[in-house]
This record gives structure tokens, C-alpha cells and sequence, in this order.
């Protein structure tokens, strides 16, 4: 289900991070919102549905919250709908809430399809070789928290399986709860030396080690880079040439519908939209293979 | 737990007001009469017009800098006692209904109001050395807006700095550097 993370770690890391520049430091309607269009599209295609809409329930309230914020706080704005406490609520701070929150959330989609794509063997194949002890220590750091729920997973069910705390009282459940993190701080502790003890074994960071690893370029990484970086090239351009900047205060720039605009719009659908396009072909190249068989 | 939720929402509602456009700029301004303390007031901004080149690109047009810099012509209102500065500022902006934003006095350390924006010309919209400033009778007080009370006959000048106040004729900063 995954073809997107079949490409060079390269190509894939190149595309994050001119997805992550246009949403985080242009300000533009179109980007951001075909930016959470692209996220919420890609993470549909990769996770179950009912994971999907859990999320989306979540960070919809999650969306309000600063969406209404803005407003509150901010007074900017020409177009006045109403007095709170003797300060203007303006159309305008309103509108600028629900982009700083398309914003955040659609990085968050992003990085949460990122993870489940750059994973850490092919962040250390990206940066083994140029920051080898800082990458080693990410890696490491990321993989902690999936590993520690994983153990207290392991050691609540065996304690509970050994009969052990297993009233419904409010105190026994806190005593539970001191001793399962009491056992898991230890197990941390003592898993660190072994993983050390163990890297240290295998000779990690003497000179002359040499690293195996599966990536190789094809063609269509070749291809897929070089499209990445001209479309995302090409945005830059037009938003660089454009003579009147988006802003949003004190009123918001009206966007004409020209050709230049049109333009840039579909540039942007394409390079947001590009990973789920590539999963979906896959998934009706898939279904059509079944079919024939 | 519900009545405590109840009892919240209670609290917010009582503590917010809501009011309509028009219902804020409905402002009651006293009549002049023979025996009435009154003060004059300005809000002048041409010293942008010397930083054309500065200001915020969004910002340049006759909506927000007119084209003689004075967004309020020298007007005399009404004093009630123990006005200050800031008192004859918000009444006068809301019947003229210009725009202005300010942080609350309990909103910093100064315990005095500070004035963000008039005519949506903000602090720093002109490079960084740019903002509001006040003089009454000439003079720069170096204290904020609501801590200055009026008395009759004080003429108040609202002025844009484009340059720390030295294009507004406040020689407070060099004033300081001389005594240092």
C-alpha cells in the first residue's frame, strides 16, 4: 500500500521538505489549503478508515480551537462584525485563525505520513554519513516512545496475568501504576547499556565500517526528483513574481481569476496531491492485476 | 460536574459583551456649552508621508495615510472631570468611528494603556522605530496615555514617529544621552 516509500530516500526527503517550506512560510490560501487537501488525502490512502476518522475528529476540535483564538486576541482588520468587551472582532483575524490552523494541522498530517514513510533505517541512510552521532541519537530517540509503550504493554499484562493488582481500587491501581513505571525506568536503564554494549560490538563508528543498505537510483527516481524540484521550483517563481502579495490585514487582497493565478493553483494541486496519486495507480494497477488472474 | 459547567459558562457570558457595529460607534458626546472645561485634540500622521518609501505596501493609499498626513483635524471636546488622555482619545476615535487598538493598562508593566494602531497604521508599519506618541501642550510626557489627567484648555497631539520621536520633535532621548 505504500509505493510512495518505494522511491530513493532522497527523492522522498526532497519532497517533504518543499511541501513542509511552502506550507510553513507562505501565507497563501491555495497553498495551504491544497496542503491539508494533499495530507488528509495521503494519510486516508495509508491508514484504516476508522483511524482516519478518529483523527480527523480530533484535530477538527483541535482546528476551532485556534481557529477562534485568532480573533480573540488579534483586532486587526478593516471589515468589523462585532464589539467584544469594547474590541472589534474583525473579519479579517478571523479568517487569518482559520489559515494559521489549516497551517498547523496540515504540517501535523504531513509529518504523520512522514514518519510512517522515512523510517530509521532510511533517515540514517540520509544522514549516517554527513551528522553520524546526531542521526544515531534521532533515531534512537524517536524509536523510545513506540518502544516503551510496547513494554508497558508487555509488563502490565504479565502482571495482571500473575494476579497482581488487579482490584478496581483507586489506590491498588495507583500502587500498580508506581510499580510498572518503577520496573520500566529499570528496564530502560538496562536496555540503553546493552544497546551500547551491543553497537559497540558490531564496531559502530570505527574507521573502515562500511554500511549495507538497499537503496539504489533508478530512472524513475531520477525522473521523480528532478518533476519534485522543477514544480516546486516553478511555485517559487510565480509566488516571487507575483506583484501583489497576499496579505491578509488590514483587507484581505482580493486573488483575480488571471491565468498566472490558475496556473500557480494547478503547480500546487500537483506537487500536493503527488503522493497519493502515485498510491493510487498503484492500488488500481494492483486491483487490475487481480482481476486478470 | 454539570453545575460546575453551568456555573463556567454563567461566568463567561456575564463577562462578555457583545455589541453591534453601530450600537459602539452610538457614543454620547457632551454639547459645548459656556461654562463646559473643554480640550483640543489632533491626530497627525505626516511624518509618513516624508517615509513613503517605508511604509508597509498594504498601507499606502488615501484610506489609511490621507494625503496631508491628519487623520483627525484639531477638534475641541468636551472634558468631564478627571479625564485623562486616554479617556478623550477612545471617545473621540468612536464618534468618529476610527479605527484603534490598544493593549489594556493590566496588560503590561507600565500599568498604563499603550496604543497599537490608529487608522490601522501600527506600531512598526514604518520600520522598526515607528509607533504612536502623545504631547500635550508640546510637551512629552514620559508616561502612558492613561495616566496623564486633563485639565481645562490642554491641547493633545497624537503623532506618528517614523524615527523614535525625533521627527516629532521630542528631544527626550537626546535629552537623556546629554544628562548621561
Amino acid at each position: 500500500m505504500k509505493s510512495f516509500a518505494s522511491f530513493h530516500p532522497i527523492v522522498i526527503f526532497v519532497y517533504y521538505v518543499a511541501v513542509i517550506i511552502l506550507t510553513m512560510f507562505m501565507m497563501h490560501p491555495f497553498i495551504l489549503g491544497l496542503s491539508l487537501f494533499g495530507s488528509l488525502v495521503l494519510f486516508a490512502l495509508m491508514n484504516p478508515i476508522r483511524v482516519f476518522w478518529r483523527d480527523i475528529c480530533f484535530y477538527a476540535l483541535f482546528f476551532l480551537l485556534i481557529a477562534i483564538t485568532n480573533p480573540i486576541f488579534v483586532h486587526k482588520g478593516e471589515t468589523i462584525l462585532f464589539f467584544l468587551n469594547d474590541n472589534p472582532v474583525t473579519l479579517e483575524a478571523i479568517i487569518y485563525g482559520f489559515a494559521v490552523a489549516t497551517m498547523l494541522v496540515a504540517v501535523i498530517f504531513w509529518s504523520k505520513s512522514y514518519n510512517d514513510i522515512i523510517t530509521s533505517d532510511k533517515f540514517i541512510y540520509l544522514f549516517g554519513k554527513i551528522v553520524p552521532k546526531l542521526s544515531l541519537i534521532i533515531s534512537i530517540a524517536l524509536r523510545f516512545i513506540p518502544l516503551f509503550k510496547e513494554q508497558i504493554k508487555k509488563v502490565n499484562q504479565t502482571q495482571k496475568t500473575l494476579g497482581l493488582y488487579t482490584s478496581k481500587s483507586i489506590s491498588d491501581r495507583v500502587l500498580s501504576g508506581i510499580r510498572l513505571f518503577n520496573s520500566l525506568i529499570t528496564w530502560a536503564l538496562e536496555n540503553s547499556i546493552q544497546q551500547a554494549d551491543a553497537m559497540k560490538a558490531q564496531g559502530y563508528g570505527l574507521k573502515g565500517r562500511t554500511n549495507f543498505s538497499l537503496f539504489y537510483w533508478y530512472v524513475r527516481d531520477i525522473i521523480m526528483l528532478t518533476f519534485i524540484l522543477l514544480i516546486f521550483g516553478s511555485i517559487m517563481f510565480l509566488y516571487v513574481k507575483d506583484s501583489n502579495h497576499f496579505t491578509y490585514y488590514p483587507i484581505i487582497t482580493k486573488i483575480p481569476l488571471s491565468i498566472q493565478n490558475i496556473c500557480q493553483f494547478v503547480l500546487i494541486l500537483i506537487l500536493m496531491i503527488l503522493p497519493s496519486l502515485i498510491e493510487v495507480k498503484e492500488i488500481i494497477q494492483w486491483k487490475y492485476l487481480k482481476s486478470k488472474m | 460536574m454539570i453545575a460546575f459547567i453551568v456555573l463556567f459558562i454563567a461566568i463567561i457570558i456575564n463577562g462578555t459583551k457583545i455589541q453591534s457595529v453601530e450600537e459602539y460607534y452610538l457614543t454620547h458626546i457632551d454639547d459645548i456649552t459656556e461654562d463646559s472645561e473643554t480640550v483640543f485634540i489632533q491626530i497627525n500622521a505626516s511624518t509618513i508621508l516624508d517615509n513613503w518609501d517605508r511604509l508597509d505596501p498594504v498601507l499606502r493609499s488615501e484610506k489609511y495615510v490621507p494625503h496631508d498626513g491628519m487623520i483627525l483635524e484639531r477638534t475641541e471636546y468636551v472634558l468631564r472631570p478627571n479625564e485623562t488622555v486616554f479617556d478623550i482619545l477612545q471617545r473621540t476615535v468612536r464618534y468618529n468611528q476610527i479605527h484603534m487598538e490598544y493593549q489594556g493598562a493590566n496588560e503590561n508593566i507600565y500599568n498604563s494603556v499603550y496604543i497599537q494602531g490608529i487608522n490601522h497604521l501600527y506600531e512598526f508599519s514604518v520600520g522598526p522605530s515607528s509607533g504612536w506618541m502623545y504631547a500635550v501642550n508640546g510637551e512629552f510626557p514620559d508616561y502612558g496615555v492613561s495616566k496623564y489627567v486633563l485639565e481645562d484648555g490642554d491641547e493633545i497631539e497624537l503623532l506618528y514617529t517614523c524615527d523614535l520621536g525625533r521627527d516629532v520633535r521630542n528631544e527626550f532621548i537626546e535629552k537623556r544621552k546629554e544628562s548621561n
